[in-house]
């Protein structure tokens, strides 16, 4: 078996130094996004964490049919409570499962939380723009649940 | 930190168990792998910020099932592409398909052809994952020692507290340690271009979709 060219200290140094450089282009904002992370850690043991199970984003399209006003469909399952989302350009409705009232708070990192109701069937609406990561937090008379986070 | 334990679990466990400092010293070691990660797919910088953002915040809520040397990187490297192929994909359905135009993520996979391009992708990340396990000091010199246009060694020596004539040295045994690291182990122990634990299997699926 040869050497790999990374034995020897200059060819692993030119390496390693491209690679650096070429992570250095915004490295900035990632490393203040990050510091700001922890702040949403959540200590509660008896939340409910929902993954995204279903994402209309990742379902194969056809090539030739593409429709900009298409509305992004989410799903976040934790049995035995599940979220379903409806994300548009300039709102987000929403379903609890199984159909019931709930308070729901939607965070979203470096913006302020908005609480919002869903009704007797479990509908919900945010009638706004949101860009950037954001989660939803959920409490029904049963179960509390947060979601993962999903950058819109 | 220099001995005994990985300092990466440590670290790991320390932020899990409430630390914020240990959660800074992670963000601060591993922003450059998750910055070329994400670069690698070309986004805008407004995407860019938001996969990283998103990164993140998923961390702060799974790091209490990392304690593992290898698990870390590994969870970045997966989860930024991931997130990444999801613009790309929201993208593909949302620009009108233009069959005459090449779009841009073809035109960006022709600049060297795909195999060199993922090559280098997975060496970079191998290389900054292992730059993540050195010691504070080694790392700081190294990036120091990396930029372009080059710093002085009177530079560097003034920013580390290096004295001139330990540099060389130093860095020497920087670049020894980062051979020993856990992530460049595991790259040098599997084929090139063979994604392992922290190869790109969403960098594979980009150029040959359906065969991930």
């Amino acid at each position: 078996m040869t050497e790999h060219p990374w034995h020897d200290d200059q060819r692993l140094f030119a390496d390693l130094s491209d690679a650096i450089r070429e992570a250095a282009d915004g490295l900035g904002s990632i490393g203040e996004f990050g510091r700001g992370a922890y702040a949403w850690r959540t200590i509660d043991e008896d939340l409910l964490v929902a993954s995204l199970s279903f994402d209309s984003s990742l379902e194969p399209v056809p090539e030739q049919r593409s429709s900009p006003a298409e509305a992004r469909v989410m799903a976040f399952t934790a049995a035995p409570l599940s979220v379903e989302l409806e994300v548009t350009p300039d709102r987000i409705v929403g379903q609890i499962i199984p159909p019931g009232p709930a308070e729901i708070r939607v965070e979203m990192a470096g913006e302020v939380t908005v609480r919002i109701e869903a009704d007797d069937a479990g509908f919900f609406q945010l009638s706004r723009a949101v860009r950037g990561p954001l989660r939803l937090r959920c409490e029904t008379a049963s179960a509390r649940l947060v979601t993962e986070w999903v950058p819109l | 930190m220099d001995d005994g334990g990985n300092p990466i679990t440590w670290l790991v466990d320390a932020a899990t168990a409430g630390d914020e400092l240990a959660w800074q010293e992670i963000v601060n070691r591993y922003s450059p792998l998750l910055a070329s990660v994400i670069r690698s797919f070309r986004l805008s910088p407004a995407e860019t910020q938001d996969i990283a953002q998103t990164v993140w915040l998923r961390l702060v809520e799974h790091l209490a099932g990392l304690r593992e040397p290898r698990a870390l990187p590994t969870w970045i490297i997966t989860t930024s592409k991931r997130e990444a192929l999801r613009y790309v994909s929201n993208r593909r359905r949302t620009v009108p398909h233009d069959p005459l135009a090449p779009s841009r993520l073809d035109t960006a996979a022709e600049d060297v052809g795909p195999d060199v391009d993922l090559l280098r992708a997975e060496q970079h990340e191998a290389l900054l994952a292992g730059l993540a396990e050195l010691p504070p000091r080694q790392r700081e010199l190294l990036i120091l020692l990396a930029e372009d246009p080059p710093l002085s060694y009177a530079e560097i020596s003034r920013r580390t507290g290096t004295p001139v004539g330990s540099i060389g040295p130093t860095r020497g045994r920087a670049l020894e340690r980062l051979r020993q690291t856990v992530a460049f182990r595991d790259f040098l122990a599997r084929p090139p271009g063979q994604a392992g634990p922290l190869g790109s299997a969403a960098g594979r699926g980009l150029d040959q979709p359906g065969q991930g």
